[in-house]
């Protein structure tokens, strides 16, 4: 038998007070999956972002507390 | 001839003979006979009331019955359609009412089965972490998670559309701390017709020890009755953490 690595999930039915912890179904397996690609691919944009402006203060040889406070 | 002071009843002068004796007293008997008879047949009977707490009240002009007492913390209340028009009838209840006291744990947490007999949904959230990364925490209402638009009050001041309501705004808390707390708001959170607003404020623990504050404020576009709400951290489980859940009427 197989362990599942599938994330838990848990529901409180507030109605019956009853709690169950299980693993993801399918479908919540699928979102779960693409969002945490899509917050991959964001976090990987915003690096280049902030390299490119790391890039930028490096050739004008400022940190980015002085550029601030030159642009106060 | 005199009379008496209350009920004009008619008496001997001081001067009257004595022959005149006995129809003075004969009058006056069936004087005070008929005011007796006439006052006793307009008083309500004692008998009419059979238990403590039982009161009378009018049924119609000049007509009255017994109202019963009611059940112990029912107050008195008029109804119109009863035959004494008033009845014992519960209090109307206002105020917050505490739904549940849930525990944070896994990728998501659902709290379902929702009454729609409140006004509004208030939620303290505090002490929550995470164990396995850190990322934004986020309701989504029915588990709808492009239903949300949001306007962070924060140093953004950034629109979210069409996505999770993020209670921590666009930043990542400390989940490595339980030093946080959030609450929110939905307002008319049951009805099937229009959209829901939604607010929160948040305080958390982003980087070392310097605590964050924001607010927000926005809606959850869907016409949709909220019974249930989805709790979870972008990125990973949660390990601790505690939602209480009211109704507000």
């Amino acid at each position: 038998m197989t362990k599942s690595t599938r994330p838990i999930v848990r529901i409180h039915n507030i109605e019956t007070d009853e709690v169950i912890d299980r693993e993801m179904n399918d479908d919540e397996f699928a979102q779960y999956e693409a969002e945490k690609a899509a917050q991959a691919i964001a976090k990987a944009e915003a690096q280049v972002k902030e390299n490119a402006k790391q890039a930028i203060l490096d050739r004008i040889g400022l940190t980015a507390d002085e550029l601030k406070t030159i642009l106060g | 001839m005199a009379t008496t002071t209350n009920y004009s009843w008619t008496t001997p002068d001081d001067t009257a003979l004595v022959k005149d004796g006995a129809a003075a007293i004969r009058s006056l008997g069936t004087a005070i006979d008929t005011t007796v008879f006439t006052n006793a047949g307009a008083a309500i009977a004692k008998t009419i009331v059979d238990a403590k707490g039982d009161i009378i009240a009018a049924t119609a002009a000049d007509t009255v019955s017994r109202l019963a007492v009611g059940a112990n913390g029912t107050v008195l209340t008029a109804a119109s359609g009863q035959a004494t028009g008033l009845e014992w009838a519960l209090p109307a209840s206002g105020g917050m009412t505490l739904l549940s006291t849930t525990s944070l744990s896994g990728a998501t947490t659902t709290i379902s089965g929702i009454s729609g007999s409140y006004n509004n949904l208030f939620g303290i959230i505090y002490g929550v972490s995470n164990a396995t990364a850190t990322g934004v925490f986020r309701i989504a209402p029915n588990a709808a998670t492009t239903a949300c638009n949001e306007r962070l009050r924060d140093d953004t001041n950034s629109d979210i559309a069409n996505g999770y309501y993020l209670l921590s705004s666009q930043y990542n808390p400390l989940f490595t701390s339980t030093s946080n707390i959030f609450t929110f708001t939905i307002s008319n959170y049951a009805s099937s017709s229009i959209i829901k607003p939604i607010s929160h404020t948040s305080s958390f623990i982003r980087t070392g020890t310097t605590w964050y504050q924001n607010l927000g404020n926005g809606s959850y576009n869907a016409t949709t009755e909220i019974t249930s709400l989805v709790f979870s951290n972008a990125g990973g489980n949660h390990s601790t953490g505690t939602v209480l859940l009211y109704g507000v009427k």
